[in-house]
C-alpha cells in the first residue's frame, strides 16, 4: 500500500535519516523502534509532510511521489487518506472534545453536520469517551486527550494512521488505557505505524519491526524474527535495555505501592 | 451657588456632548480599522510572506518610532504642500488607525505566535487549509490571548483621540478651551474634561472585564503552559 524508498533528510548540515526503506502493507501494524535522537519522529513527519524530505520517494496506493519535491495538491490528497496521532495529543484547545472529532468531517471534507457528529460520535464511543463530548481539552487527563486524539484519526476512515509515541507522554497508569484502544484497532485490522518505547505492545501487537539507529535502518524484520531472533547485535542490546529499564521502573513503583 | 460651580454645570452637557459626538465616535471608528490593520499585519508576519512582510516590518517601524503628534501634523498640515487635501476627520482617523494598528498588530503576532504549532500540524494532518486552520483553530485562541491587551490599547486610543484638537477637531479639549476663554475656570474645566475621560474610561474597563469574564468561560482555557 505505502512504499517508501531512500528516505533521506537533513537539517542544515546535520543528516538524520540517511536512507530509510518502509514498507506497509493494508493491515500492517509496524512498530519503529530505536534510541532517542535516532530519527524515528523525522520519518513520520517526512511521510505525511510536515517536514519537507531530502530525497526519496513514496509509492501510495500505486501512484508515485517524490518526497523532496510534493505539490500542495498531492500533499492534501494524500493527508485525506492518513491520520496522525501525536505525542503530546495536540488537541485543538478551543473546541469540545466532539468538534474536535468532526471538524475533519465538516471543515476539511464538507460533510453535513448530522452525519459528521454521528460519525464522530461512534468514534467516541470507540474509544469510550462518548461521556465527554462536551469537554474541552482541558478538562481531560493525558490518557482520556490522547483517546480523543484516536478518535479524531479514525474519524476520516484513513487507510493509515500514523502514531508518533502516543503513550509516552502519559503518567505510568495512563498507559495501558491508550494501549487498549490501539490493540482493538490493530484487531480490526487497522494499518498502523507506531513509533513507540512499549516492548509488550511491540512484540504482541506489531507484525513488523524497523529498528533505527542514528539514521539508518539496521534491522527491518518480521516481530517475531526480530524479538527471537535479532541479527544485529545492535537491536539486541536495544531490547535488553529496553526492558531492562522498564522491569527496574516497574519495580520501583512496586516498591513505592 | 458660587460663580466656579454654575460655570462647571452649564459647561458639562456641552464638553460632554462633544465627547460622545467626537470622542467616542473617533475612537471607535479608528478602533475598527486599526483592528483590521493589525490583523492584516499580524498574519502576514504569522505566515512569513516575503516582502509583504519586510513592508509590514517597515511600517512597524516608522509609526513607533515617530509620535502621533508629528505624525498628525504630517499628513494634515504637511501633505497639502504635495497636493493631497485630507478633511480633519479622514486624517484623524487614518493617522490614529495606522498608529495604533502597528501597536495593536504587535500585540495580536505575539497572541498568534503563542498558539502552540502543535495544533497547526494536527489541522494540517486533518486535511484543514492553511485558512481554515487560521479561522478555527490559531485566530479564536490568539484574540483569547490578545484581548487583555487589545482592550489596553482601545482605552489608550480613547485618551489619545484628544490630540485631534490640533488639527482643528472639536473634542472635549477645545470644547473646554473655548468655554475657557469666556469665563476663565481654567482648573475647573480641564478638571471637568479629567473627570468625563475617566468615567468613559470606567465603562470601558467594565466592559472588558464581563467579557474576559464570558471569554475564559466558554472555550475553556487555552493550552500554554
Ligand atoms: N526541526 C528540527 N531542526 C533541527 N534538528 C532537528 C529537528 N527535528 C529533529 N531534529 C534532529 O533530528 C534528530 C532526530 O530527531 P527525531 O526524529 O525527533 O528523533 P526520535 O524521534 O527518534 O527521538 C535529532 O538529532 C534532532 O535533534
Ligand atoms: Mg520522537
Amino acid at each position: 500500500m505505502i512504499e517508501v524508498k531512500g528516505l533521506r533528510k537533513s537539517f542544515g548540515d546535520n543528516e538524520v535519516l540517511k536512507g530509510v526503506d518502509l514498507t506497509i502493507e493494508k493491515g500492517d501494524v509496524v512498530v519503529i523502534l530505536g534510541p532517542s535522537g535516532s530519527g524515528k519522529t523525522t520519518i513520520l513527519r517526512c511521510i505525511n509532510f510536515l517536514e519537507k524530505a531530502s530525497e526519496g520517494t513514496m509509492v501510495f496506493d500505486g501512484e508515485t511521489f517524490d518526497l523532496s519535491s510534493m505539490n500542495r495538491k498531492d500533499i492534501h490528497r494524500l493527508r485525506m487518506k492518513t491520520a496522525f496521532v501525536f505525542q503530546n495529543y495536540n488537541l485543538f484547545a478551543n473546541m469540545t472534545v466532539l468538534r474536535n472529532v468532526e471538524i475533519g468531517l465538516t471543515a476539511a471534507r464538507g460533510m453535513g453536520k448530522a452525519e459528521a457528529e454521528e460519525i464522530a460520535l461512534r468514534m467516541l464511543e470507540k474509544v469510550g469517551l462518548s461521556d465527554k463530548r462536551d469537554a474541552y481539552p482541558s478538562q481531560l487527563s493525558g490518557g482520556q486527550q490522547q483517546r480523543v486524539a484516536i478518535a479524531r484519526a479514525l474519524a476520516s476512515s484513513p487507510e493509515v494512521i500514523y502514531f508518533d509515541e502516543p503513550t509516552s507522554a502519559l503518567d505510568p497508569e495512563l498507559i495501558g488505557e491508550v494501549l487498549a484502544v490501539m490493540r482493538d484497532l490493530a484487531d480490526e485490522g487497522m494499518t498502523m505505524v507506531v513509533v513507540t518505547h512499549e516492548m509488550n505492545f511491540a512484540r504482541n501487537i506489531s507484525n513488523k519491526v524497523l529498528f533505527l539507529e542514528d539514521g539508518n535502518v539496521i534491522e527491518s524484520a518480521p516481530t517475531k524474527q526480530f524479538f527471537e531472533a535479532p541479527s544485529s547485535e545492535r537491536a539486541k542490546a536495544f531490547v535488553r535495555m529496553i526492558t531492562a529499564d522498564r522491569t527496574v521502573r516497574e519495580d520501583n513503583k512496586q516498591k513505592e505501592i | 451657588m458660587s460663580r466656579f460651580w454654575m460655570i462647571l454645570i452649564e459647561a458639562f452637557p456641552q464638553i460632554l456632548l462633544q465627547g460622545i459626538k467626537v470622542t467616542l465616535p473617533l475612537t471607535a471608528v479608528s478602533f475598527f480599522f486599526a483592528l483590521i490593520i493589525s490583523v492584516i499585519v499580524a498574519m502576514i508576519q504569522y505566515a512569513d510572506i516575503p516582502v509583504l512582510k519586510q513592508i509590514c516590518r517597515f511600517y512597524i517601524w516608522l509609526i513607533r518610532g515617530t509620535p502621533l503628534l508629528v505624525q498628525l501634523y504630517v499628513i494634515f498640515y504637511g501633505l497639502p504642500s504635495v497636493g493631497i487635501y485630507l478633511d480633519a476627520w479622514p486624517a484623524a482617523i487614518f493617522v490614529l488607525s495606522f498608529n495604533e494598528g502597528a501597536y495593536m498588530a504587535e500585540t495580536v503576532r505575539g497572541a498568534l505566535e503563542s498558539i502552540p504549532v502543535g495544533q497547526v500540524e494536527a489541522g494540517q494532518c486533518v486535511g484543514l487549509s492553511y485558512l481554515q486552520i487560521m479561522w478555527h483553530i490559531v485566530l479564536p485562541q490568539a484574540f483569547k490571548v490578545a484581548f487583555p491587551s487589545l482592550s489596553n490599547s482601545l482605552i489608550g486610543l480613547l485618551k489619545e483621540t484628544s490630540l485631534a484638537t490640533t488639527i482643528t477637531i472639536t473634542e472635549m479639549i477645545r470644547q473646554a478651551q473655548i468655554i475657557n476663554s469666556k469665563h476663565y475656570e481654567t482648573l475647573g474645566l480641564y478638571c471637568e474634561v479629567a473627570i468625563i475621560y475617566l468615567a468613559f474610561c470606567t465603562i470601558l474597563t467594565w466592559i472588558q472585564r464581563a467579557a474576559e469574564k464570558r471569554l475564559n468561560r466558554v472555550g475553556g482555557r487555552t493550552e500554554n503552559d
